[in-house]
């Protein structure tokens, strides 16, 4: 298990020396639809899930704690 | 000189008090200073958040399914939610947002309702101990023996509403490759209550190309916990069954004849102790790495490392053993169909309420790609890996494709697919033994796969033309999913965001 997180890590890593990106290049980035996050909007949507299922966290909201449940 | 000694203590502690305050004061004018002064240094520099923002997102909830954990893993599932959530963000100056976020959500439920499958009262019940919802039984209502778990109860604890508050603060530096962030939060529901406390830190360099990300919580939690009503009686009456709420009520056993209360074999409750330690606490540390692979395209990984500790079972839940006989308040001859939906007048009397470890590790690891494919078409996808030592692992898989009609309008049809294994302690309806440490008739803890479809729309004006009093409208988003278990589970949500911006 530790071992396929480190080399996860690593890979991920190793991605930081990708040829960078300016920031006058980064119109398409910048689109609204490509936000490393969940949305706003989807904040019930996580939230039932959270309700329903084992797992949660992961995804830059809650991952226990707050409420009954989980 | 008692007197004297306790008039000293009194006056150190003061000191003591008022030292810690002068510090905190100081600490604090000059962070601000040290702030006001690096401003003052700064030509120019963009705000990080331009004017005030607020979001107000709603949604209505509902599920059906045949496995509620109140009624030990049979009965109506049936619940309907309504939920808002008012986020408003406040620039401070160029560099601190301040946002405040409440939600309030309400809901009905058939399968809490059963946390008293006798109940008739409403929650205005003029009961003395109307602190509980379990005891504002109508008491004539249990020997009429209308009962069961696929019926819903009329009583208290049939909807309840849970509110949050959460605080958060943020200053970025003057370079905005520094962002450092805190909140505290407080939350509420019938028998549960929060307080949270969290810090964040954030660092962007290789030209912003790439981001980590730490972020710490501490949930303090506290059960009032409510209990299934024949166990919360039964002990309340001195376990005695010709008294308070058994009084006067026939207890059937599996044949459907009524027993002797005053004979060797009567029910009783497995267990003459429900929750001993009141406290559940959540300890989390999230890490994140993001990074541009290209003009087009980014990645990033976050993963969580949660600790919680305390009483982390939910005390509403019922158990029923398989060696250990069974026992009903209802009509006899709907005892051999006690499984059926068609049971409208049998209740089964709980052996337990469920036990589980109180400890758990989770481990979350996720990643998320997203690709621009051209002006019309983005890509966005999500993976999740979960394992706890619970027994619990789980793989979400997710994806989305927002497709752009107009300037204004965009699609947003999205799949997703969820499985996981069942936890070490969980076992269906009458299939646990009271020779087991840990028993749970939770489905959410049992083995099963679910698959969720969703469909959305968003209509964006950045230039926030439409006013509702000083606030522009720039954007809303409607998005409805309808989710799927293999137990048999059905939900649906629809939820729909407005953001708008401050002139």
């Amino acid at each position: 298990m530790i071992k396929k997180i480190s080399l996860l890590l690593l890979s991920i890593c190793s991605l930081t020396s990708c040829v960078v990106v300016k920031e006058y290049e980064k119109v398409y980035l910048n689109d609204p639809d490509m936000l490393l996050s969940s949305k706003k909007s989807n904040k019930f949507e996580t939230s039932f899930q959270v309700y329903r299922e084992a797992a949660s966290g992961a995804n830059g909201g809650k991952s226990g704690g707050g409420c009954g449940c989980n | 000189m008692e007197g004297n000694l306790v008039e000293a203590a009194v006056v150190i502690n003061y000191k003591k008090t008022m030292k810690k305050i002068i510090i905190l004061s100081i600490l604090f004018i000059s962070i601000v200073g040290y702030s006001q002064s690096t401003t003052n240094n700064t030509e120019y520099k963009k705000r990080v958040l331009e004017t005030a923002e607020v979001d107000i997102i709603s949604s209505f909830y509902t599920q059906d399914g045949d496995n509620a954990a109140v009624t030990g893993g049979i009965g109506t599932e049936e619940l309907k939610d309504i939920a808002t959530n008012f986020v408003v963000s406040i620039p401070l100056n160029d560099d601190d947002v301040f946002t405040i976020d409440a939600t309030i959500s309400a809901y009905t439920s058939a399968s809490s309702s059963n946390l008293d499958p006798f109940d008739v009262s409403s929650a205005s019940s003029d009961d003395s101990d109307s602190d509980n919802k379990s005891s504002t039984t109508n008491y004539q209502n249990l020997a009429t023996n209308a009962a069961s778990p696929w019926v819903e109860s009329s009583g208290a604890s049939k909807a309840d509403v849970w509110t949050s508050l959460n605080l958060s603060y943020s200053h970025s530096s003057d370079d905005r490759n520094t962002i450092l962030g805190a909140n505290v939060s407080f939350a509420k529901e019938y028998d549960y209550t929060s307080i949270g406390v969290g810090g964040s830190f954030t660092k962007l360099f290789n030209e912003k190309n790439t981001e980590i990300g730490l972020k710490a919580n501490i949930y303090l939690d506290n059960w009032s916990p409510v209990y299934p009503t024949e166990l919360d009686s039964y002990l309340d009456d001195n376990q005695n069954l010709n008294d308070g709420h058994f009084e006067n009520v026939d207890i059937l056993d599996q044949n459907g004849n009524t027993i002797d209360k005053n004979g060797a074999n009567v029910w009783s409750p497995f267990k003459n102790t429900l929750v001993d330690n009141n406290s559940r606490n959540t300890y989390s540390v999230s890490f994140s790495l993001s990074q541009i692979l290209s003009k087009k395209s980014q990645i990033s990984i976050f993963f969580d490392l949660v600790q919680q500790d305390g009483w982390l079972a939910n005390p509403m839940q019922r158990v029923y053993f398989s060696d250990r006989d069974n026992y009903y308040i209802g009509n006899p001859s709907s005892i051999s169909n006690y499984t059926s939906p068609t049971n409208t007048d049998v209740f089964q009397l709980a052996d337990d309420i469920e036990r589980l470890p109180d400890s758990r590790f989770k481990l979350p690891i996720g990643i998320r790609f997203n690709q621009y494919i051209n002006e019309s078409v983005s890509l966005r996808t999500y993976y999740r890996y979960y394992y706890d030592d619970w027994g619990v692992q789980s793989s979400t898989a997710e994806i989305e494709l927002p497709i752009k009609i107009s300037d204004t309008f965009t699609l947003y049809p999205s799949y997703r697919y969820y499985t996981q294994t069942a936890a070490d302690y969980f076992a269906p309806f009458e299939q646990h033994t009271s020779t087991e440490e840990f028993y749970t008739s939770d489905y959410d803890l049992s083995e099963f796969n679910s698959s969720q479809i969703g469909f959305g729309f968003s209509y964006t004006d950045i230039f926030a033309k439409r006013k509702v009093w000083k606030l522009g409208l720039k954007s809303i988003d409607v998005k409805y999913n309808s989710y799927k278990r293999n137990t048999g589970l059905k939900a649906g949500i629809i939820s729909a965001g407005f953001k708008f911006v401050m002139d």
